[in-house]
């Protein structure tokens, strides 16, 4: 029996997935990648440390800011250049903006509708029109943090070495902390209907990795874990080995120690959840869930729940970051200096992982972009390989069109990005 | 166009896709429009069978693989208007940086396998079928896009004002950052994006291609000669977008009496 699906919609990018099952066995299971290869690594060769973080945001309009962020925090690891706290409390905001704007299309726009068979988003938003205002309000309130601070929500502008260009008006500040109330709420309502939904059996054993700290929910910062066992991000990004598959090679897939594993807002959950927000906490132990959870579909759930944890963040910074002016975010000019530098962030679909390294004169020697669905790719294959029996013969074997799309349901859960995975 | 809804799509070949995203930003304001249109393909929304014809399709990304050359190609034949958006679509974009580089040892120093792989030049859509309008920009300004979806729709085909991105810039009394000795090329590139940029203090980068007719070479030289910048450092700013190639066909001839030596 041969699966083909040639286009799956509602990703960020384009893809197909084939499998080959023999004797109730599936030999073969392939999420196939149709983006062209930008070669983004070759193409920033010889560029200058001053531009370079703006192309690298272009790799993706979904989550611009954490490559625009990552790759700033690798140069500035290579130049040796420590920004300022305030700094640091600004990027950590955009984070929130960004996680919040991603996961609010992916959740309501991306992944709702395969709870109900909808095929159409425009049908969905009729069906559901108050969880579609929650997710709209979500994501608006996700584009205004990073606007006001970066100065547009898709390619930031002024988040540069060191430093912003700019400090964001105070005023406008104050009105985010206002609309965090209502975007608290609508971060409720959603993670609480999303609680309530039946998400399909399927359970397996999986690594988990994600950026974690003793005190928080690691996001900007922190040290990689995998399991019980935490590295630098400077020595656990070499140790990812990646591999190109003969007939997809310009999505590369990537093991660790032999091994797929899995990165994303499951991966946070499971690893660090008892740092949560208190209200992100209480809304996830009302869910029956008992961590670890190996089901790759409640991602979505994992998700709905970072969203209410984000918004709490939010408050929390923004009360911090009142007084934050110019003088205290801008960057102080330097003379470059040849150098090495890792960066990792977790990205809304998992830690993003940058290096570079810059020559005396302040342009790129080597760089390497190891992104959330290209560490993905091989969990999600071997994911379908343990699934897919379980839909042709475990029991009443459904038919097609219903177990396409389940294939789909679980691809979309883990909400990949195609045109990150190749860049 | 007939009483029928008009039906459009809107389409990516490879690209970051952020100017779907953006479009899918204006929320209420892109649920009303879809009121009265008809939506045959927007991948990131919805997930069914395409029709046969269309009266708009607009066009985001650059023609890389061949599957995205035969995409764009196909959707011609079948829409009344073709609509490029977005500096990948209409300049090349950052995809385009390759062109001026060594491609091949590009493409093997991102992948060890390289048999497979699709290295073409990077052209705009333009060089493969006839495009109606172009909307630049990195990533395109949804009301813009608002607009001109707007005109297109009824059927005509608007014009983007010929104005440098200064007009706007401006018109929202930003410091200049030319004058403070940043290059910006504001000056020589086509407005319509609310400058955004320079109200961000980071100077104009040229997403949105030269305006028709921009004294490009005098600008080029006035970077030079005024400011102090290395030709070097101009054109690593005039190659981020891909307009590079379409001001200079061939490199620029600057008078030799012109250079002054540091």
């Amino acid at each position: 029996m041969k699966i083909k699906i040639d286009h799956i919609a509602k990703i960020e990018g384009h893809a197909g997935f084939v499998a080959d099952i023999v004797d109730g066995n599936v030999v073969k299971a392939r999420l196939n990648l149709y983006e062209g290869a930008r070669l983004l690594e070759g193409i920033l060769q010889g560029r200058s440390h001053n531009e370079v973080s703006q192309i690298t945001s272009r790799i993706c309009g979904v989550c611009p800011v954490v490559h625009n962020l990552t790759s700033l925090k690798a140069l500035e690891a290579a130049l040796g250049i420590f920004p300022s706290e305030q700094t640091i409390l600004l990027r950590r905001l955009m984070m929130m903006g960004q996680i919040l704007n991603s996961h609010a299309l992916h959740l309501f726009f991306f992944s709702l509708s395969d709870f109900f068979g909808i095929k159409n988003d425009l049908a969905l938003i009729k069906k559901y029109p108050g969880r579609a205002a929650d997710a709209l309000v979500l994501r608006d309130f996700g584009n205004k943090t990073i606007e006001i601070i970066g100065g547009r929500s898709i390619h930031p502008l002024t988040p540069i070495v060191g430093g912003f260009t700019k400090a964001p008006d105070k005023e406008k500040l104050k009105e985010i902390e206002k609309a965090s109330v209502k975007a608290l709420a609508s971060a409720v309502s959603l993670a609480k209907f999303f609680s309530s939904l039946k998400y399909p059996l399927f359970n397996r054993e999986c690594d988990f990795v994600a950026l974690s700290l003793p005190d928080e929910y690691a996001i900007y910062d922190g040290l990689v874990k995998r399991q019980k066992e935490t590295e630098p991000v400077g020595e656990f990004m070499p140790q990812i080995q990646e591999f190109q598959v003969k007939e997809n090679p310009a999505a590369k897939r990537s093991e660790f120690k032999g091994k797929p594993f899995m990165v994303g807002a499951l991966a946070r959950l499971n690893l660090n959840a008892k740092y949560l927000n208190p209200k992100a906490k209480s809304l996830f132990r009302e869910t029956d869930l008992i961590l670890p959870i190996g089901n790759p579909f409640y991602n979505i759930l994992a998700q709905a729940i970072e969203m209410v944890d984000c918004v709490e963040e939010t408050q929390l910074f923004l009360e911090k970051a009142r007084d934050i002016d110019f003088e205290s975010v801008q960057s102080h000019p330097f003379e470059p200096k040849a150098g090495k530098g890792f960066g990792a962030i977790e990205a809304p679909r998992g830690t993003l992982f940058y290096y570079y390294e810059v020559g005396e004169d302040g342009l790129i020697k080597n760089v390497n972009i190891i992104t959330p669905t290209a560490q993905n790719l091989a969990r999600l294959e071997e994911d379908m390989i343990s699934y897919l029996p379980q839909l042709t013969n475990g029991g009443k074997a459904l038919c097609k069109e219903e177990c396409e799309d389940l294939i789909k349901m679980l691809i979309r859960a883990y909400d990949p990005c195609l045109t990150c995975a190749t860049h | 166009m007939s009483n029928k809804k008009p039906s459009i799509a809107i389409v990516s070949l490879t690209c970051c896709e952020g100017c779907q995203v953006a479009i899918l930003d204006l929320g209420e304001r892109l649920l009303e429009l879809t009121e009265k249109i008809k939506i045959g393909d927007f991948a990131l929304i919805e997930d069914r069978a395409e029709p046969e014809n269309y009266d708009v399709v607009f066009v985001e990304g650059t023609p890389i693989t061949s599957q995205n050359v035969a995409r764009v190609k196909d959707l011609r034949a079948r829409t009344k208007l073709l609509v490029t958006i977005g500096a990948c679509a209409c300049l090349g974009g950052i995809a385009e940086l390759k062109n001026y580089q060594n491609k091949e040892q590009r493409l093997r120093y991102v992948y060890k396998n390289f048999e497979g792989i699709a290295n073409p030049d990077i052209r705009p859509v333009r060089y493969y079928v006839k495009v109606d309008l172009e909307i630049p920009g990195c990533p395109i300004n949804k009301e813009e896009f608002l607009w001109a979806a707007k005109e297109l729709i009824a059927g005509v085909i608007p014009k983007i004002p010929q104005r440098p991105v200064c007009y706007e810039c401006q018109l929202k009394r930003n410091e200049c950052l030319l004058q403070k000795g940043e290059p910006c090329l504001g000056p020589m590139i086509l407005g319509g994006c609310g400058a955004p940029c320079p109200s961000s203090a980071y100077p104009c980068d040229g997403c949105r291609g030269p305006l028709k007719g921009a004294a490009i070479n005098n600008f080029n030289n006035k970077l030079k000669e005024v400011y102090g910048f290395s030709q070097q450092e101009i054109d690593l700013i005039m190659q981020r977008f891909g307009m590079l190639d379409d001001m200079y066909p061939s490199p620029p001839v600057i008078p030799k009496n012109k250079i002054i030596k540091k």
